[in-house]
């Protein structure tokens, strides 16, 4: 097994990516990765590979990666591999080298995880930090501890078909810059965030998709077969809110840890001012979470109580456009 | 959220960012609330949803892939995408008829994305007793399995086969 530092991390690409970069020997922390990468954002969507809505909470992935590679200068080799034999050999081929390598995989396959807790998605990333016979050790940000897993699973993890499909992705870092210009990979993050969450010209998108979305879940009984249905995507909402790999309130927490720290780095009041308030908002992204739970467990899901839940989520998006607007000039003078 | 309110007793552990005592932001391991409060009424309508795809499949009306498809949670279009085939195919083949004409090797690449062996899209096993276990083991070849059934001793908490 590679000397590889395992930790819990609250997303799996954020957690990933600041692995392998304290590995190269870059100390950073994961909300400094997720806030210069503009991790945030906002979507709804109606998707043809999905049955019933949902909506996002960060950008698309991959970008956390390609975003930390340009503005921090870190260098990345990157993998796409044709046949998943050809990407496990290459998997093998870094590993027998010492190296731990990140791959992109099926969320539904890490048998690790408790079976209520894992569905098909392709865009999970974890380290590949050894291999003990015939299981490979991993490193996932969303486990206590270092897993394993058999060859035969991880090689169908890595190969499926669908949305974001793996294609047996990996990528593992190869250089750090010793003196990164953060002030200004800072101002980029957060401009970046601004403008997808202020001036992206979609109604599902940014603040105009949190208003999207709170018109939207009035609707949603009529989308259902009945009322376990409703209750089951209601509370869905929590889930994906808090315990989809967000570090809580819908990644604002994150980003609120985010904003403090670029705050303290670069001696800025305001950054710092604005990370209580983005903390104070995730507080207000949990009420709705803890809102949406109990009225799904209670059956509490009548036209009055959706009322409620659009009026708190038009609320956020009250808030938010007035946080970013600020930010937005905050980042101007950076 | 402050320190102090992040705590949750939960064996499903996350990490949350949290203002600390000292007015510091940072990470902190917790249980997942969801998990602790609501995994019952979770199961709960998930066997209730069974149950009824159970009868509908016992009377000819659905085929196991749609049997299984709303177990796993996955939409349509996602499944059809995942298998290599059309939507209109897999609403054909979720249908009994479309089933029956269901090639070996396409009903493996449906097992592979339900994360089943092959074998049980022909075979539901409903365990009536609480504390039984079923261990699949994988063979040389890949769409035959080994199936074994074990009770758990409730006492002393071992696998007793």
């Amino acid at each position: 097994m590679i000397a590889f530092t395992h930790k819990m991390a609250a997303h799996c690409e954020s957690g990933a990516v600041t692995a392998q970069l304290n590995h190269a020997g870059l100390a950073i922390s994961e909300p400094m990765v997720f806030g210069i990468s503009g991790g945030l954002f906002f979507g709804y969507f109606k998707l043809p590979t999905l049955d019933f809505p949902t909506f996002v909470l960060r950008n698309q992935p991959g970008k956390i990666r390609t975003a930390v590679q340009k503005r921090l200068g870190v260098q990345i080799s990157c993998q796409k591999n044709r046949t998943p034999d050809k990407a496990m050999a290459a998997l093998d081929s870094l590993l027998d080298q010492g190296i731990p390598v990140a791959v992109q995989v099926d969320f539904f396959y890490m048998q690790y995880l408790p079976a209520y807790a894992r569905a098909h998605f392709n865009a999970h990333f974890v380290n590949v930090i050894g291999k003990d016979g015939a299981d490979y050790l991993i490193s996932d940000v969303y486990y206590p501890k270092i897993a394993r897993l058999d060859e035969r699973t991880l090689k169908i993890a890595r190969s499926v078909k669908g949305p974001f499909a793996p294609a047996g992705f990996q990528f593992h870092v190869t250089g750090v810059k010793p003196d990164v210009d953060m002030q200004s990979a800072i101002k980029a993050g957060i401009k970046q965030t601004c403008f997808y969450m202020l001036r992206v010209p979609l109604p599902f998108m940014g603040i105009r998709g949190i208003r999207y979305f709170g018109d939207k879940v009035t609707s949603w009984p009529k989308l259902c077969r009945n009322t376990d249905h409703l209750s089951h995507e209601i509370m869905m909402i929590h889930v994906i809110l808090e315990d989809r790999g967000t570090g809580g309130g819908g990644f604002r927490y994150l980003y609120a840890s985010f904003l403090k720290e670029a705050g303290t780095l670069l001696g800025n009041k305001s950054l710092e001012a604005l990370a209580k308030e983005m903390m104070a908002n995730g507080d207000e992204w949990r009420q709705i979470s803890l809102f949406v739970a109990r009225i799904g467990k209670e059956r509490d899901l009548g036209p009055v109580r959706l009322q409620e839940l659009k009026c708190m989520i038009h609320q956020r998006a009250h808030v938010e456009k007035d946080i970013f607007e600020r930010l937005s000039e905050t980042a101007k003078k950076l | 959220m402050k320190e102090e309110d992040s705590k949750v007793e939960s064996s499903h552990q996350l990490i949350l960012y949290i203002e600390k005592d000292d007015q510091t932001y940072g990470p902190v391991q917790t249980g997942s609330y969801m998990v602790k409060n609501y995994l019952d009424d979770f199961f709960a309508k998930k066997a209730r949803l069974q149950t009824i795809r159970l009868e509908e499949l016992k009377a000819g009306k659905i085929s196991p892939l749609a049997y299984y498809k709303d177990l796993v949670e996955i939409g349509e279009g996602d499944l059809a995408c995942r298998v290599g085939i059309s939507r209109r195919k897999l609403r054909f083949q979720m249908t009994p008829k479309g089933f029956s004409r269901t090639s070996v090797a396409l009903l493996e690449r449906y097992a592979t994305v339900f994360g089943i062996p092959v074998a049980q899209l022909f075979q539901v096993i409903l365990c009536e007793e609480e504390g039984l276990a079923i261990h699949n083991e994988q063979t040389a070849l890949p769409s035959v399995i080994i199936s074994r059934i074990s009770v758990r001793d409730r006492q002393a908490s071992e696998l007793r086969t």
